[in-house]
C-alpha cells in the first residue's frame, strides 16, 4: 500500500475494520504458555468455577489488549508502530464468547507523525428469554497512539 | 490498622508495597519471540524469519509490541512451586492481605524501541500504588505495579503500569 492510500484511511472518525476474535482453549493455553503465565483461571475450569465463582475460563486481559493493538496493525501494517496504549476491563470475557474488536480514529497529528484511536473489545450478548435484540457488552476498551505508517 | 482501612488493606500490605524487587535480566531468543507471535496469531514474517526482518530494516527478527509482557510474567512465575500461590500466581506479586481471588484491572503502556532477537532486556519493577475500594461484591484491593524494560544499550523498550485487583 502506498503512503497516499494509508493517509486517505487515517482520518478523524475513520472506523477501524472490526475483527472477530473468538479464542478457543488452544489460544488460551498458548498465550499462557508463551508468557509462562500460571494463573489457574485461564486453564483450570473446576478451580475457576468453584473457587473464583466464574462460569467459565477467562480470556486474559492482556490478550484482549493485544487484540486491540492488532486491530490497528492488521489494518495498516506493522510500520504503524504502537507508541502508547491504555485500557481497562469492564466485564469478563469467557472461553467460548464471540469477541469482536474494533475502534475509531480520534486524532491525526501530522507534525508529530502520530494518530490516536479509541479501541474496544465486545462480546456478543446472551439471548434474552423474550428473544429481543441483544446488545453486545464491552469487555475491554481504551485509547492508543500509533506512529503514522511509512509504507 | 489505619483509620481509613475498610477491612482488607493493612500496614503489613503497605510495608510490602515499599519492598524493592530484584531487577531481572534475560536474553531474548528468536524462539521466545516466535512462541508469543504464534500465541497471538501473527503471520508477518518479520516476527519469525531473519531475512524478512532484515528486508524490513531490522537487525534480527523483532517482537510484536506487547512482547515484554511475557518477560515480566516469566520473571514473576518461573520459580519453584513453593514460591507460587495456590491459584498459580507468583507469591512475589501478591500482597499480604486476606483475599484469594485476583483479576486484571487497568493497563497503561508506553512503547520505546522494539525488542529484537538477541537483545538482553532488564526489567525493573516496583509497586507504585496500593489502595482499597468498596465494590458491589465487597471490598477490593488495587495493586499498581510499574514495569520498566530497557535493552543492552540502555534504551527504553516499554514502560507499563498494570493494576491487579484482589477481592
Amino acid at each position: 500500500m502506498s503512503n497516499g492510500d494509508m493517509a486517505a484511511k487515517i482520518v478523524v472518525g475513520a472506523e477501524i475494520p472490526s475483527q472477530q476474535r473468538t479464542p478457543d482453549a488452544v489460544d488460551l493455553f498458548t498465550f499462557s504458555a508463551s508468557a509462562w503465565l500460571l494463573h489457574r483461571i485461564h486453564y483450570d475450569l473446576p478451580f475457576t468455577t468453584e473457587h473464583d465463582g466464574h462460569p467459565g475460563l477467562l480470556v486474559h486481559g492482556p490478550l484482549q489488549g493485544t487484540y486491540m493493538i492488532q486491530s490497528v496493525q492488521w489494518w495498516l501494517g506493522p510500520t504503524a508502530e504502537l507508541k502508547a496504549i491504555s485500557y481497562r476491563h469492564f466485564a469478563p470475557a469467557y472461553l467460548g464468547d464471540v469477541l469482536t474488536c474494533g475502534g475509531t480514529v480520534t486524532a491525526v497529528d501530522a507534525e508529530s507523525g502520530t494518530f490516536s484511536v479509541d479501541l474496544w473489545v465486545r462480546k456478543q450478548g446472551e439471548p434474552t428469554p423474550a428473544g429481543g435484540a441483544v446488545e453486545p457488552t464491552v469487555t475491554t476498551s481504551g485509547t492508543a497512539t500509533f506512529r503514522l505508517p511509512t509504507s | 490498622m489505619g483509620a481509613s482501612d475498610m477491612g482488607l488493606l493493612n500496614d503489613e500490605a503497605r510495608a510490602w508495597a515499599k519492598e524493592p524487587f530484584e531487577p531481572y535480566e534475560v536474553t531474548v531468543s528468536a524462539t521466545d519471540i516466535a512462541r508469543y507471535a504464534r500465541a497471538i496469531g501473527e503471520t508477518n514474517p518479520i516476527f519469525y524469519d531473519a531475512e524478512a526482518a532484515h528486508a524490513a530494516g531490522h537487525s534480527a527478527v523483532i517482537a510484536p509490541p506487547y512482547f515484554p509482557y511475557t518477560i515480566r510474567m516469566q520473571a514473576a512465575n518461573l520459580r519453584h512451586r513453593s514460591e507460587l500461590e495456590p491459584d498459580g500466581s507468583s507469591s512475589e506479586d501478591v500482597p499480604p492481605i486476606e483475599t484469594t481471588r485476583a483479576m486484571a484491572g487497568e493497563t497503561k503502556i508506553e512503547v520505546g524501541v522494539p525488542v529484537a532477537a538477541g537483545d538482553t532486556i532488564t526489567l525493573e519493577k516496583r509497586v507504585i500504588d496500593i489502595y482499597e475500594k468498596s465494590g458491589r461484591s465487597g471490598d477490593l484491593v488495587f495493586v499498581v505495579q510499574e514495569f520498566r524494560f530497557t535493552n543492552q544499550d540502555g534504551a527504553l523498550v516499554m514502560r507499563e503500569e498494570f493494576t491487579r485487583i484482589y477481592r
